[in-house]
């Protein structure tokens, strides 16, 4: 009997998490891949979800529970595909395999990060604190493990933390390794990044400390965040108590994403709705054009509409100026319900940035075929290759999910249909 | 539903709009993003997002006595912010040639003016006109000697007829603004229009309004198109340069009597020749700024190109005339002057129907703002 065929996903995020159980739970052997040296993806990095207000990482323990319980599940982590050839059932794929110098000896102990003499800005919080060069991902990393940032690290010219391991955990000749795999389908979760903010000229994010974007948002709010969960200004650490968020930050606009990034307003409600829970004395402006809460989540609007503390403006903020001695910024914008052009001062500014598929800039090596904003169709070219979550629109998690059970379902289906 | 709003759309003025350089008008989706980064539009009732609904929706009577598409200084500062590619400031040009149309009697004139198809009949007119009248005069012939152009198209001739067209345009533009007034009044105090008190003072408002033209500051105010101040700083003066020159040549003839070509050293010819070339050197500035433009904006419409063409022609025309007169040769010097003459006449002439317009209406509509205390 020939070797059975594998799926392979490639993106460790909550749609590629879960394509993969799906298919590994009904027989099927999956590899999941990752660039990062952890899984999670961006929901890893939210505070919270919409509509319900709970934390990520409690759906995201469940799914990495059941990827430990599943030996039909392969992971790894630091990876790319680098090379892809074949077709439908019978794919060859490359992937390399970038080093992390920390083996599975690594209890997570820390000793090492105590003797690493080396800092960098942490992007997992959008460069809001700074880990050492050897560091853990994030709190709730998985695989619990450390990792080493080679642009950074010393290696051998210093090596104290190879001498702090009791563990034998640091391997710092570890080289970029290939792996070959033969699949019968890949399952495209690639994701999205934020769209970046700074490209927006007009609203001064990278020139003014308190112009904040949504996700560096999340990452201030969440309790393993730079500031603990507290919400405090960049500028001088103080406590927010005026806060405005710009909706169509990027989205909706022809000079830089065209359609609408579909989560930005719930997003939004959702942090005007903790940021009052926290701050009950806190005043928050949205800014919009439209209000977009599709089907149900309708009702999340409507509750945060009964909030006295929270204010909706029709207008879109398009200019946004500092007061360079407090750092208190004024934003502009026209009140089209009163046809009033409208100076606002606040502490913070939040601006509700869209999403950016992965594959705006990156593309597959592969015969893959994208839309005109770089998000793959949704029949690509070559068959037996399905995208899945924000890799194929802009989408909120549990739609994602949809979609990832849908492409586990026919990427299943590649691999029997003979 | 007792109070609803029964909306009476005009289709013929959104489709007047489209076809005159305004074909963006209907993405706009009211974000008001024009609205903000506009750093000439006031805080109460901005423009251009009203604007923008008013036109998609065929709201014509909203137009009638608005000053705000005059207020309108077409930096186009919306047009490049602007996330649908709507173009503000295009389509409220195009809407202020909807505005000429209406003000400036008769108004098939302006339909006239501004049809591409029309345009060979707008400058064969005078070019039949004078050559009837030169013939008639027994001159219409390159003359032998010295090139004197009053023997080819004698001063004398040439006064009456310019005078009358001239005096026309003005007369035409006059009354337009006058009734331009009246409905900005009316509009007032009926509210639909954004304005304070309409009993404001009046002398004040014109002194400032004319300060405020002289300094050509609101330019200054444009971010994207900046350049644009330098442009129109150029063919400003250099025009009431050539205005200067043109009294200075009736004081000559008719009170100091002495005839032309006058002396290069002249207060008239020195004044006449700077201004020429202020006028060649902005005019030009303004055609490489809207090309410079051109890949956010578009490079405009035919009503903006129609006088960039007439003043460019009276420009370069009237430059070589003088050169090739100078340099004595008859054979180019006297065709030359004689199309000269056929656009500055057709500049007089279509003035109240042209893009110049703006000249009546933008001072009118600047000072009924400042009268009726806009912010």
């Amino acid at each position: 009997m020939v070797e059975e065929k594998r799926i392979l996903v490639v993106g460790g995020g909550i749609s590629g998490i879960s394509a993969a159980v799906d298919a590994a739970e009904v027989g099927y052997d999956v590899t999941l891949i990752e660039k990062n040296p952890h899984l999670g993806g961006r929901v890893a990095q939210l505070n919270k979800y919409f509509p319900k207000l709970c934390p990520p990482n409690c759906g995201l323990e469940i799914n990495f529970r059941r990827i430990k319980n599943n030996p039909r599940i392969k992971i790894y982590t630091l990876a790319e595909v680098e090379k892809i050839s074949g077709s439908e059932g019978d794919f060859d794929v490359t992937v390399k395999l970038n080093p992390r110098y920390v083996n599975e000896n690594c209890t997570a102990c820390r000793a090492c990060v105590e003797v690493c003499p080396i800092e960098r800005p942490n992007e997992f919080n959008f460069g809001m604190d700074k880990t050492k060069a050897v560091y853990l991902p994030q709190d709730f990393a998985f695989p619990l493990r450390y990792v080493i940032d080679d642009k950074l690290c010393k290696k051998a010219e210093c090596a104290k933390c190879v001498e702090a391991c009791t563990y034998n955990a640091i391997d710092l000749n570890m080289k970029v390794q290939s792996l070959s795999l033969k699949v019968g389908s890949i399952v495209w979760a690639t994701g999205w990044k934020p769209y970046d903010a700074a490209k927006i000229d007009n609203l001064g994010f990278g020139k003014y400390q308190n112009v904040i974007t949504n996700m560096m948002l999340e990452r201030l709010a969440a309790q393993n965040g730079p500031t603990n969960g507290k919400i405090l200004r960049p500028s001088d650490g103080r406590e927010v108590s005026r806060v405005a968020f710009v909706q169509c930050a990027g989205s909706r606009d022809e000079n830089h994403l065209p359609y609408c990034s579909y989560v930005c307003c719930l997003a939004s409600i959702k942090q005007a709705s903790y940021i009052r829970e926290q701050y009950p004395d806190a005043q928050v402006i949205i800014f919009y054009i439209d209000i977009r809460t599709p089907g149900r989540y309708e009702k999340v609007y409507l509750k945060a509409q009964k909030d006295e503390k929270i204010k909706f403006i029709k207008g879109k903020v398009a200019k946004i100026e500092e007061d360079p001695a407090t750092k208190d910024l004024t934003v502009t914008a026209e009140d089209t319900l009163s046809a009033q052009k409208i100076h606002e001062k606040f502490d913070l500014v939040v601006l509700a940035t869209g999403m950016a598929p992965t594959t705006r800039e990156w593309k597959i090596p592969a015969n893959v075929s994208y839309d005109v904003d770089g998000f793959i169709t949704s029949s690509p070219e070559i068959g037996g290759m399905y995208a899945v979550g924000c890799a194929l629109k802009p989408l909120d998690v549990y739609s994602s999910i949809q979609s990832s059970t849908a492409a586990a379902l026919k990427a299943i289906q590649s691999l029997v249909r003979r | 539903m007792a109070d609803a709003t029964v909306i009476k759309p005009d289709l013929d003025f959104v489709k007047g709009i489209i076809a005159s350089g305004g074909e963006s008008l209907k993405k706009c989706y009211q974000c008001a993003t024009c609205s903000v980064v506009c750093n000439v539009t006031p805080d109460n009732k901005p423009f251009p997002r009203k604007e923008m609904v008013w036109a998609q929706w065929g709201l014509k009577e909203k137009f009638i006595g608005n000053p705000d598409v005059w207020l309108c200084h077409q930096c186009n500062d919306c047009t490049v912010y602007c996330p649908r590619g709507a173009k503000p400031g295009e389509v409220l040009g195009a809407i202020r040639k909807q505005s000429i149309q209406q003000y400036s009697a008769p108004g098939f004139m302006t339909r006239l003016v501004n049809n591409k198809k029309f345009v060979p009949i707008l400058f064969l007119f005078p070019a039949v006109l004078f050559a009837i009248v030169l013939s008639a005069a027994g001159t219409f012939h390159i003359p032998g000697g010295e090139i004197v152009f009053s023997k080819f198209f004698s001063v004398h001739l040439i006064d009456p007829i310019f005078a009358a067209a001239f005096f026309f345009g003005i007369g035409v533009g006059i009354l337009g603004i006058t009734k331009f007034w009246r409905d900005m009044c009316q509009a007032c105090r009926n509210d639909s229009i954004p304005s304070g008190v309409t009993t404001g003072d009046l002398k004040g408002s014109i002194i400032e309004t004319i300060k405020e033209i002289l300094s050509h500051n609101k330019f200054k105010d444009c971010v994207v198109s900046r350049d644009r101040y330098l442009a129109h700083f150029l063919v400003f003066y250099s025009f009431i340069a050539l205005g200067i020159t043109t009294a200075l040549a009736v004081f000559y003839l008719y009170i100091l009597k002495i005839e032309s070509p006058y002396s290069l050293i002249t207060p008239l010819k020195l004044i006449g020749n700077i201004g020429a070339i202020a006028l060649f050197v902005g005019i030009n500035l303004m055609v490489i700024n809207r090309f410079k433009n051109a890949g956010k904006v578009g490079i405009g419409s035919y009503f903006d190109w129609l006088l960039i063409f007439i003043i460019y022609v009276i420009v370069v025309s009237g430059i070589l005339s003088e050169l090739t007169r100078l340099a004595d040769i008859a054979g180019l010097a006297y065709p030359i002057y004689f199309i000269h003459l056929v656009f500055v006449f057709s500049l007089f002439l279509y003035l109240p129907y042209s893009k110049l317009a703006h000249l009546f209406y933008r001072t009118t509509a600047i000072c009924y703002a400042k009268y009726s205390k806009r912010q």
